[in-house]
């Protein structure tokens, strides 16, 4: 078990109470092993991003455990969820990524700001080139535009070479190159450093660089692909339809 | 249409309608009750003596409740700008919007006169209750309830509640729907021309009045040099936004030194939100400057005529100036909760990127002091100058008698209610579940 980086056991997330109570997730149990690509595929509120959002410990279940690293994260302090999240973990959003009031620069390198860390310059330098915003490390989020705030959110969560790497839709944003870019940004933090990238995603060419794809249905999960091509998703998603 | 939507805005906009709600009540409570206290003691000529400091508290009572009121509904509707971006964006014209925040708008400022009206009477029985307890009026202001200063009173809250919320309709509706959507419409210009001209104009006016004092009868020296302060007051928060970006940006340094994490972020947000700081700032500048010249400024004359109080008659001063300073610091808290309370989303994303619970509470304590402490400053400066006009026409000398523990215990009391008011308004994004 020690191979799987983030660990679902039997996970339930229900929303609302008595009649109205809807099942995010129902009983979900997966794990996403060490230096894997994993995307998790289905139509709206079939329940990806609480699925997501309770394996980064943004949300907390109502049963079941969720390990990072050996660690049931469902049962940690407030604190000590802070520091698995500054340290341990990237979290990529769809939106509102970036804190206002500081500059492309400054939100890259927060975490390690907050841990009291001094990042390398080159290495920050580097990345904001990689993302496509050389020249741009002095905007504030306001002066960028949607897609340049998800690339600067991208920059962030690559800058500590954090375990797990959570995206939802991370390509949403952007123009097709500017996604390509971010998926090899994505593909090479899992082959390369053996961080393990776990990405929310509507579209089938961003889930075909993936390792595998998890299908999701009414907070269940109904399929797995390993190494699929684009038809395959599209067949998959096709047939569900 | 227009109310269910004004009412369902209410709800969801609670601090912000509660700080509204309780700036103009109190407003309105401290208006009446000033002017029911100077109406009684006019009726009765043993009262002569306190009648000149009666008058000058209701003056600034007046001054602060006008100045917070419209402070705090500005920046109440102003807060909401997505809101209205929302509802044009889906097709309400900007004078439908304009109407909906007037319908809130009459909605608060009719409840909140009513209940300030209600109170005025009990509160000006405590008020002559206390200073006839202190002996400052031994046989006691026989109180008189008559119309005149409710009429007065609901006069002045209703149109000033209005009016403000006009203006920052005006304001919230003149940016497209889809700028007020973009984040950007955050960094709006920092001084509008008018704004920048009424500033000067008010700065202008403050230092010819300074430069009047010495020049007037004596029993006029005070009233002009408060009349200096309030114009100087005027001046300094229309021109505030610019100010508080280079004393965020000093003022900061250090907080940003001592606490690498929490403390560049309170710095950054002043130096980027120069006017959301500046209207918490506002209130202690107020505080600090009114006070300050109102309880010197009598010692200052008590010590050129070689006067030393004792006992009671030394309780004056700090007794009128009272009500109105417990104002403001109440609206310091309001003003802080506000601009803390919009804050919620910025606050989980932090949350989400790792800050830890205590330093995120220590950068809302180092926002709130950085802020309080700009505010004491300019206050300061405008007292100091005051001051030392009315000294001067007192002794000829630029000097000016000063109490350093009423002094730091004004400015102590500003810093805690902006502490209190911060902690409590971000205590849910603070502590809550990070998924709404």
């Amino acid at each position: 078990m020690s191979d799987q980086a983030v660990l679902l056991d039997g996970v339930t997330k229900t929303y609302g109470g008595g009649a109205t109570e809807v099942a995010a997730l129902r009983q979900v149990s997966v794990g996403f092993p060490r230096g894997s690509f994993t995307a998790v595929m289905g139509p709206s509120g079939s329940g990806k991003s609480t699925l997501l959002q309770c394996a980064s410990g943004l949300d907390r279940p109502q049963s079941g455990a969720v390990r990072i690293a050996g660690k049931d994260i469902t049962r940690l302090r407030e604190r000590e969820l802070a520091v698995l999240r500054r340290d341990g973990i990237g979290i990529i959003f769809q939106a509102f990524n970036l804190v206002p009031s500081l500059t492309a620069w400054q939100n890259v390198i927060l975490p390690s700001r907050l841990a009291r860390r001094r990042p390398d310059p080159a290495r920050v330098r580097e990345l904001l080139h990689r993302v496509g915003l050389a020249g741009r490390e002095g905007h504030r989020p306001a002066q960028l535009s949607g897609g340049q705030q998800q690339r600067v959110a991208i920059a962030r969560a690559l800058l500590g070479r954090p375990e797990v790497l959570f995206a939802d839709e991370p390509t949403g944003a952007l123009d097709r190159g500017t996604g390509h870019e971010v998926l090899a940004l994505l593909r090479e933090a899992a082959d390369e450093f053996g961080q393990t990238v776990v990405m929310v995603t509507h579209d089938p060419e961003a889930a075909a660089r993936a390792d595998s794809v998890l299908f999701l249905t009414d907070g269940r999960i109904v399929d797995v692909l390993d190494r699929p091509s684009v038809d395959q998703i599209g067949m998959r998603l096709g047939g569900r339809r | 249409m227009t109310l269910v939507l004004a009412w369902n805005n209410v709800r969801t906009n609670r601090t912000g309608f509660a700080a509204s709600f309780v700036a103009v009540l109190l407003a309105v409570m401290l208006v009446s009750s000033s002017g029911l206290l100077v109406a009684s003691a006019g009726a009765d000529d043993e009262l002569n003596g306190i009648m000149g400091l009666l008058v000058l508290s209701a003056l600034v009572s007046g001054f602060v409740s006008v100045f917070v009121v419209s402070g705090t509904l500005s920046l109440h509707v102003l807060r909401q700008r997505r809101t209205w971006g929302l509802l044009r964006s889906v097709g309400m014209t900007p004078w439908q919007v304009r109407r909906l925040v007037m319908a809130e708008a009459l909605v608060v400022a009719v409840l909140a006169s009513a209940a300030g009206c209600a109170l005025a009477v009990p509160y000006a029985g405590a008020v002559a209750a206390f200073m006839r307890a202190v002996g400052l009026t031994p046989a006691g202001i026989p109180l008189e309830v008559t119309w005149g200063p409710f009429v007065l009173a609901l006069v002045v809250g209703l149109v000033v509640t209005l009016l403000a919320a006009w203006g920052a309709a005006r304001k919230a509706v003149r940016a497209g729907p889809l700028e007020v959507l973009r984040e950007s419409a955050a960094q709006q210009r920092l001084m509008p021309w008018p704004r920048a001209v009424a500033g000067v104009v008010a700065l202008a006016g403050g230092v010819a009045l300074l430069s009047l004092v010495p020049h007037v009868k004596a029993v006029a020296a005070v009233p002009t040099g408060l009349g200096a302060t309030m114009a100087l007051c005027v001046g300094a928060s229309a021109l505030g936004p610019v100010l508080l970006r280079g004393m965020g940006w000093i003022l900061g340094a250090p907080a940003a030194w001592l606490d690498p994490g929490a403390g560049t972020l309170a710095r950054a947000s002043l130096i980027t939100q120069p006017r959301r700081a500046m209207s918490a700032a506002s209130p202690v500048m107020l505080a600090v400057a009114l006070a300050c010249t109102f309880l010197f400024a009598v010692s200052t004359s008590d010590a050129a005529a070689g006067v030393t109080r004792t006992g009671p008659s030394a309780w004056a001063a700090p007794v009128l100036v009272g009500s109105g300073v417990a104002y403001t610091v109440i609206s310091v808290l309001n003003a802080m909760a506000m601009s803390m309370a919009e804050r919620a989303e910025e606050i989980r994303l932090l949350r989400s990127v790792g800050t830890e619970p205590g330093q995120l509470a220590r950068a809302v304590c180092w926002e709130s002091l950085i802020v309080t402490c700009a505010g004491a400053l300019l206050g300061t400066g405008i007292a100091a100058a005051s001051l030392a006009a009315l000294g001067k026409a007192a002794t000829g000398e630029l000097w000016f008698a000063y109490s350093v523990p009423q002094y730091l215990g004004l400015v102590t009391v500003c810093a805690v209610s902006g502490l209190i008011g911060g902690l409590a308004a971000t205590r849910k994004a603070r502590h809550g579940p990070l998924i709404s």
